[in-house]
């Protein structure tokens, strides 16, 4: 009955599936944010609220676990892998501090998004085994790694992973590597998952390699470290240009820049509902500044239209027939703001 | 600590001492070939090794090894993640050929003037690593150094490039290094062979006929897994030598992980190590899991509160529980006294191991023959069942044991046979009565079949008769008669025989297989913690994580955080509000609606503490805290930024999961 039971729930989840996956409609509304007419609010100001709230974080229980049993499994030959809600930095570096006081180990912060295979392997030969050469590939530095260690029986080095699965570390050749480090008898990896996705990375091989002995810490803590990087929708991009910013540059310009600034955007807008826009073309650009009476030259307008691309007012994009378009890459409700702003300094 | 260390390595030893010899007629087999081949066009070999690739390894190690031993010091192992081009293939193989030419010649040590020579001609190379190998690995080159380096070896021998996951390679090297290998044929003597863990089918896919009709390839086939396995668990868990022991439900998780996950021994062997670790560590009385000799000595330097360790293990206290009160006294309060007292129980237990794995291995031999196997086919079947509960109060017993029952003599008598002969070699005195009364049945048999031919003399009689009288209602009426008399017929001698040897056999099982639960002390030997086990070696990351946002009072002990069905519990942590509220959309989650109703849980947390003066910086607040929930939920891979539409993020899971 039992298994009848699993099969049917087994039945439910894939059609719930193709439930999901099936009607290419999707029914939400259409409110975006800009409606909620609330500002976005910026990476540094939600830093702020969130400190300013600390006060109400969570109980911290699940931390019972120290696994002081890890060196003993470690000396075997396991690696050993956390996994769980909430992050596990906090545990990992409380277990560094009282247990890996006093041995050598390397921390790799995984949810660093610039990390690298390379760089970990570089930061064990350079500070560990104190070599200061080049290697051509990762294999090469890997085969050396393996060879000090294997000469060097009383080297012991315990490495650190937070975030085994983070987007520079999930590849699969750099997955291949971390495994065939780990797989040292001397070199110990103790690692943190969080993706639900994560054991997918490794293929059988890979699992040989590592070894792993998994331990269940859920901690609830707050991902403070690791969602930093993470860029969210809802805050504003510092790449991306705002309104304040757009002004800004604006109003360091003459009048004849900003009326070309102008027509440009007003074009756009109207334009915005046809999809298919690929731009205002330059030909047709010129022909409209010239009877607003704003350039008087073809190479004046193009001079005008440099400076807008250093500061990344504008992005030139050439189409099918070689004609080059012009558009501003600002989302329309921002330009719609910096009309209405316009109009009120007018 | 130290003796545990002893008992891991002597395992391990056990082990690998036990695979290398069921691989090694398997080499032999190649390396034979080998020899064969030598001077052909390339010559293949492909061994179909099946789909543990873990451990292959180990068999390709040793396969080099005996191929270096006898054949030919020219062996290269090529791996896949080593060669993504030609170039690697080639560096790779020379690296590996120099190395294996300089280690050999070190050895032996010829004629001293050549091989410095040579030495000095290889070792730059290895000095200097790969560097050289660049200026080497020209192919050309190849056959160049191979003739004048192997000239004066008796006659040039093969170079053997073993392949270790053909599936692996890239087509295209693996055909531009046949291809080129071919042409050098003559000057350079190659055999390959590829490790396959599929079939082999494997290389007319990967090879285009042109390519592999340069081969001469012959199939050679390994030995399947699970034989692998049951040989293991007959050597590991099936002795008395190693005083560790798994419990039922230990063992059957990780034969389940073997079964249902990957097929790999080595794994089997890691989770087993796992195991004797965890056993050793969590367990205080572990100490006396050792060998019977040894068991004397560390009993009496027990300490007291070893002693009261002991004292406090349930069996044992079931165990005081039967004694009578005067004893009971004496064992709760008296070290010494319960010293000793422990170390006649750890005899038994010593002596019930013994006794246990010699019937088990009768009753396998009886059960094993029966037409769909009761309980089960493999020992290790059997070992389960008999460790969980007793197994005669199993249905599955019952209808193996009426099986037996109908049981023809020739089986029989092979089957008592096998059982004398495993009790024979088991040298106690326990067993001698038993051997004795098999052996008696034995002669009983024999005795039979002389009768039986009497017998049969006998029974031709009533046939005869049938055969006078022609007349239909007579017939009919001896026929019924026939028919009666067979049916009150007395059992014939042999059928109680049969049922005496099954009874008997039945009663040897009652008394010697009693489950291990049940002995007293049995903690010491027996590692019991299932959960654990499975817990650190097949986890489900994605279960916990559903757990942790779906029950959070699961893991914060929280009782206000209990709520029913598809509630949302407004004091939960933000993330599972999000969560919750997320599973009930569709594929694509509008954010403001998500916000809203986000906000419109939080704030009923909120009412009571505070009054909604300070609207705009609360509202802030609970702005920060969702974007931060749903960073995190990106984090974890439940939803991702869709571009389909504004403001708008894709679900990545389905159901409620």
């Amino acid at each position: 009955l039992a298994k009848k039971n699993k099969e049917q729930k087994m039945g439910n989840l894939v059609e719930e599936y193709f439930e999901a996956h099936s009607s290419s409609k999707v029914l939400t509304s259409d409110r975006t944010l800009q409606k909620l007419r609330k500002r976005r609010l910026d990476q540094v100001l939600l830093q702020w609220i969130i400190l300013l709230n600390e006060c109400m974080d969570l109980n911290q229980t699940g931390t019972s676990l120290i696994p002081c049993i890890c060196s003993l499994f470690c000396s075997l030959g396991f690696n050993i892998v956390l996994y769980g809600l909430g992050s596990k930095r906090d545990l990992l570096e409380k277990f560094r501090t009282s247990l890996l006081q006093d041995s050598v180990h390397l921390v790799v912060n995984g949810y660093f998004p610039s990390i690298t295979v390379r760089s970990i392997l570089s930061s064990i030969t350079e500070e560990v085994l104190d070599h200061t050469g080049t290697f051509r590939s990762p294999l090469d530095q890997l085969e050396f790694i393996a060879k000090r260690f294997k000469e060097d029986s009383s080297l012991e080095l315990y490495v650190l992973i937070h975030n085994l699965d983070s987007q520079m570390l999930r590849g699969e050749r750099s997955q291949q590597i971390l495994a065939q480090l780990s797989s040292l008898p001397s070199l110990y990896l103790i690692a943190s998952i969080d993706h639900i996705n994560a054991p997918l990375m490794w293929d059988q091989a890979k699992l040989s390699l590592y070894n792993w002995l998994w331990y269940e810490t859920t901690t609830f803590n707050p991902y403070v470290e690791e969602t930093s990087y993470e860029n969210s929708l809802l805050v504003q991009q510092s790449g991306s240009l705002a309104l304040s910013s757009l002004m800004h540059v604006l109003h360091s310009l003459t009048l004849n820049a900003r009326g070309i600034f102008r027509l440009l955007a007003q074009h756009q807008l109207e334009k915005k509902d046809s999809p298919s826009y690929p731009g205002l073309s330059f030909q047709d650009f010129y022909q409209q500044c010239r009877e607003a009476f704003l350039v008087n030259s073809d190479l004046t307008l193009r001079a005008q239209l440099t400076e807008f691309r250093d500061h990344k007012l504008i992005r030139t994009k050439r189409g099918a027939d070689g004609v080059e378009y012009l558009l501003i890459p600002v989302d329309d409700s921002t330009l719609t703001d910096f009309l209405e702003k316009e109009d009120e300094d007018v | 600590q130290q003796i545990q260390e002893n008992l891991n390595k002597q395992l391990l030893d056990n082990l690998v001492s036990f695979l290398s010899q069921s691989h090694s007629d398997f080499q032999e087999k190649t390396t034979e070939w080998t020899c064969r081949m030598k001077f052909r066009e390339i010559p293949t070999a492909a061994l179909v090794l099946g789909v543990n690739v873990t451990d292959h390894d180990l068999t390709f190690r040793g396969l080099s090894d005996v191929l270096q031993d006898n054949i030919t010091p020219y062996v290269a192992l090529l791996e896949a993640k080593d060669c993504p081009g030609i170039k690697n293939l080639m560096q790779k193989l020379m690296g590996q050929l120099m190395k294996c030419d300089i280690d050999v010649e070190s050895l032996e040590d010829e004629d001293c003037v050549q091989v410095s020579q040579n030495r000095i001609r290889c070792s730059m190379p290895s000095l200097i690593s790969w560097y050289d190998n660049v200026t080497k690995k020209t192919d050309s080159e190849t056959p160049s150094k191979k003739r004048n380096s192997s000239s004066r070896h008796w006659q040039s021998p093969p170079v053997v490039v073993i392949f270790k996951d053909m599936e692996s390679f890239t087509t295209k090297v693996l055909q531009d290094f046949i291809v080129i290998s071919s042409q050098h044929i003559h000057e350079f003597p190659l055999v390959l062979i590829f490790g396959i863990a599929t079939s082999p089918m494997i290389i007319h896919r990967l090879l285009p006929h042109s390519v592999s009709s340069l081969l001469c390839i012959e199939l050679f086939q390994s030995l399947s897994c699970k034989e692998h396995l049951s040989t293991i668990i007959d050597k590991l868990l099936l002795t008395s030598r190693f005083p560790f022991k798994l419990g039922g439900k230990v063992l059957q998780v990780l034969i389940n992980i073997f079964l249902y996950h990957d097929f790999s021994v080595q794994n089997f062997i890691k989770g087993f190590q796992l195991c004797i670790v965890e056993h050793f560590y969590s367990q205080p009385l572990s100490v006396l899991c050792c060998h019977l000799a040894d068991i004397k000595k560390r009993v009496y330097s027990l300490s007291h509160d070893q002693c009261e360790n002991i004292r406090r293990l349930p069996s044992f206290r079931r165990y005081v529980e039967k004694q009578e009160s005067g004893k009971q006294i004496e064992l709760l309060t008296n070290d010494s006294f319960l010293k000793e007292e422990t170390e006649k129980l750890l005899e038994d237990l010593h002596v019930y191991h013994e006794n246990y794995v010699r019937i088990l291995r009768c009753l396998h031999v009886f059960t094993s023959s029966l037409p769909k196997y009761p309980l089960g086919k493999q020992i290790r079947e059997l070992h389960c069942a008999c460790l969980e509960n007793r197994v005669w109060e199993t249905e599955e017993y019952e209808s193996s044991l009426q099986l037996a029952r109908m049981l023809n003599k020739t089986d029989l008598v092979t089957m008592l046979q096998q059982c004398v002969e495993i009790l024979m070699s088991s040298s106690g005195k326990e067993f001698d009565r038993a051997v004795e009364k098999l052996k008696e049945f034995l002669t009983q048999f024999q005795n039979l079949e002389a009768e039986a031919s009497q017998e049969r003399d006998v029974s031709v009689s009533p046939q005869k008769e049938l055969q006078k009288k022609t007349d239909l209602y007579h017939l009919q009426k001896t026929l019924l008669e026939l028919k009666e008399s067979r049916r009150s017929k007395k059992l014939t001698k042999f059928e109680m025989l049969r049922f005496e040897v099954v009874d008997y056999i039945d009663s040897l099982v009652r008394r010697y297989l009693v489950p291990a639960d049940e002995r007293t002390l049995h903690e010491i030997v027996y590692f019991n913690a299932a959960a654990v086990l499975r817990g650190h070696l097949n986890a489900a990351p994605r279960t916990a994580l559903h757990t942790a946002l779906n029950n959070p009072h699961w893991y914060l002990k929280n009782q206000a955080l209990r709520c029913d069905g598809g509630g949302i519990s407004n004091k939960a942590p933000d993330i599972c509000i999000v969560y919750k509220l997320h599973l009930e959309c569709g594929r694509l989650i509008n954010l403001v609606d998500w916000l809203e109703a986000f906000s419109t849980v939080v704030m009923a947390a909120e009412e009571p503490n505070a009054d909604a003066a300070s609207s705009d910086q609360v509202d802030d607040v609970i702005h920060a805290r969702f974007i931060r929930a749903v960073s995190e939920l990106e984090l974890l891979g439940f939803i991702k930024p869709s571009k389909q539409k504004t403001d708008h993020v894709a679900r990545l899971t389905w159901g409620g999961c």
